[in-house]
């Protein structure tokens, strides 16, 4: 039995954490003091108070998390995704702490998890790249890089992820701007300045191919299609994509492998590309870590990708994976308003009741009564549907959006139930550029909606159980 | 008993007449709380507020005030008062959940106050920035 602390909160530490139950691991949760009442302590063994809310001083301090191992005495770490789980100089930290970092070694992630780096490495192992430049951290390098490849281009930050410190810019006049925005964002979220240029390519498709090495070999886990985006940040993603082929497939798994032992990547990774309008592919980045879309993987190889992190981490074989069977899609239910050029949104969670479905999983890290704050990533829960076909997985996934009750926080709920329902998705019209290219306005609350709420307000003799925020929870009926 | 309700949701009065005939699905999930109540019908959830009383004019879509779309913090400040400005022009840059929204003025003209300042924390609803629009003819 190893005891790990895991370095993440909200829906991924929930996830990490039931895993290392199952397993028979102990384990140690970490929280911020914004989230001493959060779903994810309940979960764990443990549970250490690690910083104020402002994540800098807490899940992004590595001081504070090697901390909070000392005192429990946890001898591995998991970072889940985001914060500190690509930062190379917290693996090094952990290592030289004697800690066992579940991820590649700091030197892999350097050459890897790094976008400049990743870059570099592919260019050395003959992996295709878009036209770009790997320096460019100031304002003037940018706008060289970005004349030689024409524009539009994709401002990136080196250290970035989940979308974050990422700009297009259309004309040589915005750049400068975009530029001193997207590195302030990536300073801001991950503590690391350096920007680099790619050619921005459309109409493209993101394909992104799950890998697990041990350091010597690897194995490729098939591919995931994320194409559907906004503002860099993935909404729906399914598996395998309508857009590639046995003979594709079987070229990005041989490059994805290719890199990952060139590196010498242990852990589980992913390997994303673009495909071009041509039929051309082109290597995007390493993702060093886990990703927010595993769970299609696993659903479709039958695999528990944190089971297998963990397993190599502490000296175990490779799994061999199993055929993958059928189609899963998944869809990120995230606080914020599409009504209102989806911002963010915060709020007290009134009503939860999540759905029922064979084959349909969902991997949440809210409940009913909590305070949805301003200081972390927005992403509440993600609905996961398996089918034997992507029709099926679609269905699925659509009906347990339409069944899905959360109200007291605004969210995208309906525009991804929309979304699932439209003929561009069903067709497989999925581009990264197909969902900011289409306006989506709330519809007008429905008849039955305004009764519903009418009765609710407006009728002292039907207000029964005061108090409960379930007073009228699914047996509303008017006039009773 | 016929009665008339107005209810106010994403800003625009709904009026109904309820005479208590047609029901509601079952499914529906009514959650009252302090100040309206959410409705969440086939994976489509709203807030409404029940409107008293005469009804208030919507605000209107030239409301030159820029307010904070939701809780964050400043982290830049583009204008001072006298400045003039285009409709569209980045007046304040807010950061939320780790991205960066940047407020643009929502007409042309001059402004006349910044209530916050760089570093600031702001409520939703905060107001940002006061604009004097510009006159409708040169």
């Amino acid at each position: 039995m190893t005891k790990i602390l895991v370095a993440n909160r909200g829906e991924i530490a929930c996830r990490i954490l039931r895993t290392l139950r199952d397993m028979g691991h102990a384990s140690v949760a970490v929280a911020s003091e914004a989230d001493l009442d959060s779903p994810h302590l309940d979960d764990a063994d443990e549970v250490v108070e690690i910083g104020p809310p402002d994540p800098r001083q807490s899940y992004l301090s590595i001081n504070a998390i090697l901390t909070a191992a000392a005192k429990t005495g946890a001898t591995a770490i998991h970072p889940g995704y985001g914060f500190l789980s690509t930062n190379a100089e917290f693996a090094a930290a952990c290592e030289r702490a004697g800690r066992t970092f579940i991820g590649p070694s700091s030197t892999a992630m350097a050459a890897l998890g790094d976008k400049r780096g990743a870059r570099a490495t592919a260019e050395r192992c003959g992996v295709p790249v878009l036209p770009g430049a790997r320096e460019t951290d100031s304002p003037d390098a940018a706008q060289a890089a970005a004349d030689r490849v024409g524009y539009p281009v994709l401002l990136k930050a080196a250290g970035g992820g989940g979308g974050r410190g990422l700009r297009r810019v259309d004309d040589a006049a915005s750049l400068p701007e975009a530029f001193e925005a997207a590195r302030r964002e990536a300073e801001a979220a991950f503590g690391d300045r350096r920007m680099f240029v790619e050619k921005f390519l459309h109409p493209a498709r993101h394909v992104e191919i799950q890998i697990l090495g041990d350091g010597k070999s690897a194995v490729a886990l098939g591919e995931r299609e994320c194409s559907l985006q906004r503002r860099y940040q993935k909404v729906i993603e399914e598996s395998p994509s309508i857009a590639v082929s046995p003979e594709l497939r079987s070229d990005l798994s041989k490059a994805a492998v290719k890199l990952a032992v060139a590196a010498g990547y242990a852990n589980a990774g992913t390997v994303e590309f673009l495909l071009g309008p041509d039929g051309s592919w082109h290597f995007l980045e390493v993702n060093a870590r886990l990703q927010v879309e595993h769970p299609l993987t696993e659903l479709r190889f039958g695999i528990d990708l944190v089971r297998a992190q963990v397993e190599i981490a502490l000296g175990g074989p490779l799994p061999s994976p199993a055929e993958p069977r059928g189609h899963a899609i998944e869809a990120r239910l995230n606080a914020e308003d599409p009504g209102r050029g989806f911002l963010p949104m915060t709020g007290r969670v009134a009503a939860l009741r999540w759905p029922q479905r064979p084959d349909l999983r969902i991997d949440a890290g809210i409940r009913q009564g909590q305070e949805i704050l301003p200081f972390y990533d927005s992403l509440l829960a993600k609905l996961i549907a398996w089918g034997p076909d992507r029709d099926s997985a679609r269905r699925r996934l659509a009906g347990g959006l339409r069944d899905l009750v959360l109200a007291g926080v605004p969210t995208n709920q309906k525009y991804l139930l929309d979304t699932l329902e439209s003929g561009f998705f069903r067709e497989g019209e999925t581009f990264t550029t197909t969902l900011e290219s289409r306006s989506w306005t709330p519809p007008e609350p429905s008849r039955a909606m305004l009764l519903a709420a009418a009765g609710a307000t407006g009728a002292p003799a039907a207000r029964g159980s005061a108090g409960s925020p379930w007073q009228n929870g699914g047996a509303w009926r008017l006039g009773s | 008993m016929k009665r008339t309700v107005r209810l106010r949701c994403r800003g625009r009065v709904h009026t109904i007449e309820v005479d208590g005939s047609e029901a509601v699905p079952r499914r529906a999930a009514v959650v009252p709380v302090p100040g309206g109540v959410w409705v969440s019908l086939d994976g489509h959830c709203e807030f409404f507020e029940v409107v008293r009383g005469t009804v208030p004019l919507p605000p209107q879509a030239s409301d030159p005030d820029v307010r904070a779309p939701m809780t964050g913090r400043i982290i830049a400040v583009r204008v001072k008062p006298g400045d003039e400005v285009k409709p569209g022009d980045v007046l304040v840059t807010l950061e939320a959940m780790k991205m960066e929204y940047r407020l643009a003025a929502p007409a042309g003209g001059r402004v006349t106050a910044v209530k916050c300042a760089e570093g600031d924390r702001v409520d939703i609803g905060m107001l940002l920035v006061t604009l004097e629009p510009a006159p409708l003819t040169p």
